[in-house]
């Protein structure tokens, strides 16, 4: 099963990364294992959103920066505006990275 | 309502990775189950302090926990002698320790005569490499024991360089030796000097020699000045240590001395090139033309000076220029990068079904997503965003 490790970059990804950097420098935790923790955490999470996560959102906002690049869109906005069920965000600036689905069902 | 959906999602993504992986870890000579344990302990507990998981509903934690406490602890230790605990460390056992300038003095004579008596400097300098380039913690390590010997002044400096190296060791040297920082400086100097020798060939002979020579020569123009304030504690018995010490802080005085060079160094170059217009044909990689235009030049070297100088300072000026250049653009590099960082605190995390454009309005369809906006993290399953270019 292919994975993004985009999920990485979030909040349970950096804190799974930081545990594993400290278990690595402490020697409790091989390189080896490491990594293969983080990828099972790349498909457990790309899996968890496919099954678990059924909200919508909707985003709005002036764009910034785009770009394209190994088929990952990178946009920046501004005064971006983030709407699902029951809340809606304001936010001045936010990253928006997104890998192509279609590699995933490749 | 997001949050805690959003909490109990990680929690699953946690426990369905700590059982999709425990049989690495129980099998094939693995770290054991109670590595796995503390390595959830530790996860769950960062993304509690990072809001990300609500405290409370840690089910499997419970028993987790006792073993949570300890291999956190020892976590944090680690991060912290890099800077905190071994500076605090060092002085006080510097301050114990004053009198060591006295043995300096001695020391500093030997360097020029006998240097294998003098075994403590090389060690000296043997650490500051390896400060240099070690993790911090190796760093720490080797001072804490030594340093607390030593005297208050070299402490200080000794303590700051390793977590100046860490930064310094790809960082341009040249920029923060400006800032006149003394310690960042000397830090600076080792690693520059190994990039002086790849930009040019000359000066590299010049920096070694004074890198390591100098130093215990240093140590002795530097101890005539400690020597006064020095004199005034008299403990023979950590000679030894204390010279390895001493040589480290000539080697420091050095070190700047060498900075300025370094600083200078182009213009220095500019000089050798004016006497030695050789050099630089040999030198110049990026002006062959240069050179041609040169080679006929040096046996006319009176006469040709002037169009010698021009040549000469227009190469000089492209080494100029691509030295500060590469640097430069690091460091814009790095200011952007960080500037995204610190702008867009607000990051998704999707994929992509779908981008397109008409004119200046784009619109795309994302999907599994994760959202960290305003401090909160919001997953979604589909995305639809309208943006205006």
């Amino acid at each position: 099963m292919a994975t993004f490790e985009l999920y990485r970059r979030s909040t349970i990804g950096m804190c799974l990364t930081e545990t594993l950097d400290e278990m690595v420098q402490n020697g409790t935790l091989s390189p080896e294992l490491a990594i293969q923790v983080l990828v099972q955490f790349d498909k457990s999470m790309t899996e968890a959103l496919e099954t678990q996560v059924k909200s919508k959102v909707s985003i709005k906002g002036h764009l910034h920066t785009y770009r394209f690049c190994d088929n990952v869109w990178t946009f920046i906005l501004q005064d971006a505006l983030f709407k699902n069920e029951d809340s809606q965000e304001n936010v001045g600036r936010v990253k928006i990275v997104a890998c192509d689905s279609k590699l995933l069902s490749q | 309502m997001a949050a805690s959906t959003t909490s109990q999602v990680y929690i699953d993504v946690i426990e369905d990775v700590m059982v999709k992986v425990r049989d690495e870890f129980t099998n094939n000579g693995g770290p054991g189950e109670e590595v796995l344990r503390e390595l959830q302990a530790i996860w769950e507990s960062k993304m509690i302090q990072a809001g990300a998981v609500l405290g409370p509903i840690e089910r499997s934690s419970g028993a987790n926990k006792p073993t949570p406490g300890g291999p956190i602890t020892p976590v944090h230790d680690l991060n912290v002698p890099y800077e905190g605990t071994e500076e605090y460390e060092t002085p006080t056992a510097e301050i114990l320790f004053p009198p060591t300038p006295l043995q300096t003095p001695i020391q500093t004579p030997l360097p020029g005569t006998g240097d294998t008596p003098t075994y403590n400097i090389p060690t000296g300098p043997s650490d500051y490499p390896s400060s240099g380039n070690d993790t911090a913690g190796g760093n720490a390590d080797v001072k804490g024991g030594r340093p607390g010997t030593y005297m208050q002044p070299p402490s200080p400096w000794i303590n700051q360089r390793p977590p100046l190296d860490v930064n310094v060791a790809y960082v341009e040297g040249r920029e923060e030796a400006d800032r006149g920082a003394s310690n960042q400086p000397m830090t600076q100097d080792f690693f520059t000097m190994p990039g002086g020798k790849r930009k040019r060939n000359d000066l590299p002979p010049q920096y070694d020699a004074g890198g390591y020579i100098p130093q215990q020569d240093g140590s002795g123009d530097a101890a005539s000045g400690n020597f006064e304030i020095e004199v005034c504690g008299g403990g023979i018995s950590i000679n030894s240590q204390h010279t390895s010490f001493k040589g480290k802080m000539p080697a420091d005085l050095e070190r700047l001395a060498s900075r300025i060079p370094q600083l200078d160094g182009p213009i220095p170059y500019e000089d050798d090139v004016l006497s030695t217009p050789n050099i630089y044909n040999y030198g110049g990689v990026y002006s062959e033309d240069y050179n041609i235009a040169n080679t006929p030049a040096p046996p006319e070297v009176p006469a040709s000076t002037p169009a010698l100088v021009a040549q000469n300072e227009v190469a000089n000026e492209d080494d100029d220029d691509e030295p500060p250049l590469n640097e430069n653009d690091d460091d814009d590099m790095d200011d952007l990068d960080q500037g995204d960082d610190q702008n867009t605190h607000h990051l998704v995390l999707a994929q992509f079904d779908k981008v397109t454009r008409t004119k200046s309005r784009w619109k795309c369809t994302l999907k599994d997503g994760i959202m960290h906006i305003n401090n909160k993290d919001i997953l979604f399953n589909k995305a639809t965003g309208e943006f205006d270019f």
